[in-house]
C-alpha cells in the first residue's frame, strides 16, 4: 500500500484527506492539495526553513516533514497565524519593524519565531532566541530588521 | 477612502496571499521539467524522445522541434535553447517535456535517452587558458572577449619607478541565492503568447522570448508575478521560453519551475577570476599601475564584452592612475554562463584591489588610509580614462570611515583587527523608462512596468519621489504594476536604476500634471498638492482649489487627470584613444561606500567572527529612509557572504560540487553583526532630487573591509575569496602543510 486516508487540523479545521501517499510531504500537502501557498518551497531539504510550519505549536520544517507522520496533528500555517495570538503579535511586529522585504523567507520566519515563542517563554537569552532561528534564511534584509522585530517581542513580554 | 499603506505589499506577503512566480497556476496546465547533459563536454549524438512521447499526455521537444532558434539573449549568448551537435555545461538542457502532474514530468525527462560523446572538460580558468601571458593570447579559442587600455609609456613609468609591487589575487563563484526557484507559467492561445513569471524585467523578457521565438513583440505578454528575490539573478529571460514552447507543442498552460538544486546547476553567477596587479611607486606616490585580469565567463554569455571592460575598470578602483595599462580576457570553460549577481564581480574586484593598495602602502611604509586618500578621486578630477569625476561622496565617506576606524582600533580588545575597504560604483544607467500618472480627486496612481522585488524601491521608492514633488502623503499615492500589454515601457530592476531613472519618469510625468492643474486653475506653478477633508486639493499661490475643480466630467468619470512622463539617460565618454582593443564604458553617477569592520580571528582554526560594522554610503539624496537603510543592511549581510562562506565548487569534470544552501553557506541570522549606516548626502546624481542607486553600492566594499580588518588583527594577508578559515589559517602558517 502506497497511500492512505489522513485525517489532521490545519488552521483550525479538522481536514480528512484521502489517498494520501505515504511520501509526500508535508509541503506538499498544504501547497498542492489544500491549496495554502503562504507556506514557501526553497531548497526542499532542510536547508533554508522558508516552509517552516507549527505541528502541535512547534516550529517544524514541512519539507523534511511526511505528512502521515503529523496525522492527528494540529498544524499552522501564516494564513492561520492571524488566528494565534503569538503568531498575531509576531505578524505585527514584523510589519511594524519593516522586517520584509521581498517576503519570500517571511512566511517561515512568523512561524519559525512564534513557535519559539510559544516554546520557550521568557526563561533563555535572546542570543540563544536568535541562535535558533540560523535554520531560517534571509536574502534581502541582512536580518536587521528581523532581529529589531525580534527584540520588540521580548521587550513586550517583559 | 483608506490611505494607502507605506509598504503596501506588506500584509499581502504576511498573509501568504502574495502570489509568486512558483505559486501560479491556470486551470489545466501541465507541469514542464528540463532534460539535462549528463556530463559537461561533448558531442550530442543522440537525444531520443520516443519513450518519453510513448508516456500517457506527455509532450517532449529538443533542439530539432524548433530549429532555426539560436542566439537572443538569454545568458546563453550563441546557445541554441536546447543543447544541438555539443553541449558545453553539465545539466545544460538538450529536451524539455511535459506532463500532467510534476512526478510524471521528472519521470517522462528520466526517460529520454541521451547519448554524449565526451570531449575534454575544461572546468579550471587558469587550465582553460595556457596561451596567457603569452603574446598571442587574445587568439586563443578560448577567449570569448578581450579589452586593452593604455596610458602613457607604462613600461618606461615601471623602470623609473623606486618599487614596483606585484601580486596575484584570485576570487571564487557566488550565487545570488533569491530564496525562491525561478517559475513561469506560459499560455498560447492562437498568436499570443502569454507568461507569468517572476522577473526582475517584464520588457526585458519580452524582447528576449521575441527574440528566440522569432516572434514580433506585439504577440508576446509577460506578467511579472511578485518575485522572491533577484539580486541579478532574474533580470534577463530564462524558463519562459521553453514555457510557451511546451505550452505550444501542447495546447494547454504548462509550469516550469527550477527546483532549488537546479537554480545552482543552471544558474548565471560570478565565475572565478585571476587578477594580476603590477603597481610602481616612486616617493610613496603610485606613478604605475598595471592590472590583468581573467575572467571565467563560463559558456559566455551576451554581455562579455560589458562583464570584462566596465569589470577592469574596477580593478583600477576609484583611485588616480598617472601611467596605466589595463588587459582583460573573459575565457570559457565548460560552466554555465556568467551571470549578473548584485554589482557583478565588483565586490570582488574592490577586495582586490583594496586589499593589493593596502600591501602596496606597508611596501613602501605608507598608511593605508592616507596613501588611499593620496590617490582618491575627487569631483573635477579626471579617471585613468579621461572622464570627468562628477559629484561624489566616497572621499567624504572615506574620510569618516578613517575617523571611525581610529576609535574603534583604540578601544578594541585584544586579537581583534580593524579593518576598511572602500567601494566605488557607477548608477544611473542608460537604460530607460515610462510611467502614466493618474490624478483622482482621492488618489494620485502610477502605472509603471516594473514588479515589486522586495527593496522598496517600485512601492516605497516611486511613491516617495512623487510625495517629494508634489507635496502630497503617501497615503494618497498609489503605485500600479500592469503587464507588458497595459503598462508602458520600462527596462527593468537592474543596474540599481529604479529611483534614478523610473522614478525621473515618474516626476517627470509628475511635472507634467502639476503644469496643466496651473493652466487650468489660472495659477503659476510651482503648485503643490494637499489633501484636505478627504480629497486632495492643489495649492498655490491664489489659494487651495479641490483637485474636483479642475477636472473635465470626462476626467472625473475616467478615472482623473492624465500625464505620461520618461527617462532615458546619458552616460558620459572616455578618452577613447586610451582603447587599444575591446570597449570600455563610461560612467554616470559616481557613487561609493567607505565600510569599517572589525573582526575577532580565531589564529588556531582560522575561522572569521565579525563583531560591528559601520557603513558610509554617498546615496545623493535619501528619498525614503527606511527603504535606504534596509538597502544597506541587506547588502552588507550579501556582502559578508561573498567575503566568509559562498564559493560555488567546481570539480575538474565540471561538477558544481556544493548545489545546494546546506553545502552553499551564505550568511545566517546570528552571523551579520549589529551595523550601523550613515549616509553621506549633498554629493547630487541624476536621479530626481540628485538621488544615486542604491541596490548594488552597499555591498561592494564588504570583502576589502572583512579583508583589511582580517589582516590588521592578525597580519594575515589573504589573497583569495572568499576568506575561509583554511586560507586565513594557511596564510597565518604559511610552512604548514
Amino acid at each position: 500500500m502506497t497511500a492512505g486516508p489522513l485525517s489532521l487540523t490545519v488552521n483550525g479545521r479538522s481536514r480528512r484527506l484521502e489517498a494520501v501517499p505515504y511520501s509526500e510531504r508535508l509541503l506538499d500537502t498544504l501547497r498542492l492539495r489544500l491549496g495554502l501557498k503562504g507556506t514557501k518551497e526553497g531548497c526542499r531539504s532542510g536547508g533554508c526553513g522558508a516552509c517552516s510550519v507549527l505541528v502541535d505549536d512547534r516550529s517544524t520544517l514541512s519539507c523534511l516533514t511526511l505528512a502521515h507522520e503529523v496525522e492527528g496533528s494540529s498544524v499552522t500555517t501564516i494564513e492561520g497565524v492571524a488566528e494565534d495570538p503569538v503568531g498575531a503579535r509576531v505578524r505585527d511586529a514584523f510589519e511594524a519593524a519593516g522586517a520584509v522585504q521581498c517576503g519570500y523567507c517571511t512566511p517561515g520566519f512568523v512561524m519559525a519565531l512564534t513557535g519559539l515563542l510559544k516554546e520557550e517563554g521568557r526563561s533563555r537569552p535572546f542570543s540563544e532566541l536568535l541562535e535558533d532561528l540560523g535554520g531560517n534564511l534571509c536574502r534581502c534584509t541582512g536580518y536587521a530588521a528581523i532581529v529589531r522585530a525580534a527584540a520588540a517581542l521580548r521587550e513586550g513580554d517583559e | 477612502m483608506t490611505a494607502v499603506p507605506l509598504r503596501p505589499d506588506l500584509a499581502l506577503k504576511l498573509g501568504g496571499r502574495a502570489i509568486y512566480g512558483i505559486d501560479f497556476e491556470l486551470p489545466g496546465m501541465l507541469y514542464g521539467a528540463l532534460v539535462p547533459a549528463p556530463i559537461a563536454h561533448g558531442r550530442l549524438t543522440s537525444v531520443d524522445l520516443s519513450a518519453a512521447r510513448e508516456r500517457p499526455g506527455v509532450v517532449a521537444i529538443s533542439a530539432d522541434d524548433v530549429s532555426g532558434l539560436t542566439g537572443g539573449h538569454t545568458g546563453d549568448a550563441e546557445r541554441p535553447l536546447f543543447a544541438r551537435e555539443t553541449v558545453v555545461y553539465r545539466h545544460q538542457p538538450v529536451a524539455a517535456v511535459a506532463a500532467p502532474t510534476l512526478a510524471e514530468a521528472r519521470a517522462a525527462a528520466a526517460s529520454v535517452r541521451v547519448v554524449v560523446e565526451p570531449l575534454p572538460v575544461v572546468s579550471d580558468l587558469e587550465a582553460a587558458f595556457p596561451e596567457w601571458p603569452g603574446s598571442d593570447a587574445a587568439a586563443s579559442p578560448r577567449v570569448a572577449a578581450h579589452v586593452h587600455a593604455r596610458r602613457g609609456d607604462v613600461d618606461r613609468a615601471f623602470r623609473d619607478a623606486e618599487k614596483v609591487v606585484s601580486e596575484t589575487y584570485r576570487t571564487g563563484s557566488v550565487h545570488q541565492v533569491a530564496l525562491e526557484p525561478h517559475a513561469s507559467v506560459a499560455e498560447v492561445t492562437g498568436d499570443r503568447y502569454t507568461v507569468h513569471t517572476t522577473t526582475q524585467s517584464p520588457f526585458g523578457v519580452r524582447e528576449d522570448v521575441a527574440s528566440l521565438l522569432g516572434l514580433p513583440e506585439e504577440s508576446i505578454v509577460v506578467d511579472g508575478t511578485w518575485v522572491g528575490g533577484g539580486f541579478g539573478g532574474k533580470g534577463a529571460s530564462f524558463l519562459e521560453a521553453y514555457a510557451l514552447l511546451l505550452a505550444r507543442a501542447s495546447g494547454r498552460p504548462v509550469r516550469l519551475a527550477l527546483s532549488y538544486r537546479e537554480e545552482f546547476l543552471l544558474g548565471r553567477t560570478t565565475l572565478p577570476a585571476v587578477v594580476r596587479f603590477e603597481t610602481g611607486v616612486t616617493g610613496g606616490r603610485i606613478v604605475a599601475r598595471r592590472v590583468r585580469l581573467l575572467l571565467d565567463v563560463g559558456t559566455s554569455l551576451p554581455g562579455r564584452d560589458f562583464a570584462t571592460g566596465y569589470s577592469i575598470g574596477f580593478l583600477l578602483g576609484p583611485y588616480t592612475a598617472p601611467a596605466f595599462e589595463v588587459e582583460g580576457y573573459a575565457v570559457r570553460t565548460n560552466k554555465p554562463a556568467f551571470g549578473p549577481h548584485r554589482a557583478p564581480f565588483a565586490p570582488q574586484c574592490a577586495f582586490m584591489v583594496e586589499s593589493h593598495l593596502e600591501h602596496v602602502a606597508r611596501e613602501v611604509g605608507r598608511d593605508p588610509v592616507a596613501f588611499r586618500r593620496d590617490h582618491l578621486w575627487r569631483e573635477g578630477m579626471a579617471t585613468p580614462f579621461g572622464q570627468t569625476v562628477g559629484p561624489f561622496g566616497l572621499p567624504s565617506a572615506l574620510d569618516s570611515a578613517a575617523e571611525l576606524a581610529a576609535r574603534w582600533r583604540r578601544d578594541r580588545p585584544e586579537g581583534h583587527g580593524v579593518g576598511i575597504g572602500v567601494g566605488f560604483w557607477s548608477t544611473g544607467t542608460g537604460a530607460g523608462g515610462e510611467a502614466r500618472l493618474r490624478l483622482s480627486p482621492e488618489t494620485l496612481t502610477i502605472l509603471q512596468g516594473e514588479r515589486e522585488i522586495g527593496s522598496g524601491s517600485v512601492l516605497v521608492g516611486l511613491a516617495a519621489v512623487a510625495e517629494r514633488r508634489s507635496g502630497l502623503p503617501r497615503g494618497r499615492i498609489r503605485v500600479e504594476y500592469a503587464d507588458t500589454a497595459h503598462a508602458p515601457y520600462d527596462a527593468g530592476v537592474f543596474g540599481s536604476r529604479t529611483v534614478g531613472a523610473l522614478g525621473r519618469a515618474v516626476d517627470d510625468a509628475l511635472v507634467r500634471l502639476l503644469a496643466t492643474l496651473a493652466e487650468r486653475g489660472g495659477a503659476t506653478a510651482p503648485l503643490s498638492l494637499a489633501e484636505e477633508g478627504g480629497e486632495i486639493v492643489v495649492r498655490g499661490a491664489s489659494g487651495t482649489t479641490p483637485v474636483r475643480a479642475l477636472l473635465t466630467a470626462e476626467e472625473l468619470a475616467g478615472g482623473g487627470l492624465a500625464a505620461e512622463g520618461k527617462h532615458y539617460g546619458r552616460s558620459g565618454s572616455i578618452d577613447e584613444s586610451l582603447v587599444l582593443d575591446g570597449t570600455f564604458y563610461p560612467y554616470t553617477d559616481f557613487t561609493g561606500a567607505a565600510h569599517v569592520a572589525e573582526v575577532d580571528v580565531d589564529r588556531e582554526t582560522g575561522s572569521v567572527r565579525l563583531v560591528r560594522y559601520a557603513a558610509f554610503q554617498d546615496v545623493g539624496t535619501v528619498i525614503d529612509g527606511p527603504a535606504a537603510r534596509a538597502q544597506v543592511e541587506g547588502a552588507v549581510a550579501m556582502g559578508l557572504g561573498a567575503a566568509l562562506t559562498e564559493e560555488a565548487i567546481w570539480s575538474e569534470d565540471g561538477r558544481l560540487l556544493n548545489a545546494g544552501l546546506v553545502d552553499y553557506r551564505i550568511p545566517t541570522i546570528t552571523e551579520v553583526p549589529p551595523l550601523d549606516v550613515t549616509f553621506v548626502e549633498g554629493f547630487l546624481g541624476a536621479g530626481p532630487f540628485g538621488a544615486k542607486g542604491l541596490g548594488e553600492p552597499p555591498i561592494i566594499p564588504v570583502p576589502a573591509a572583512v579583508a583589511s580588518a582580517v589582516r590588521d588583527a592578525t597580519g594575515a594577508h589573504v589573497t583569495e575569496l572568499p576568506l575561509t578559515p583554511e586560507r586565513v589559517a594557511r596564510a597565518l602558517k604559511p610552512n604548514e602543510p
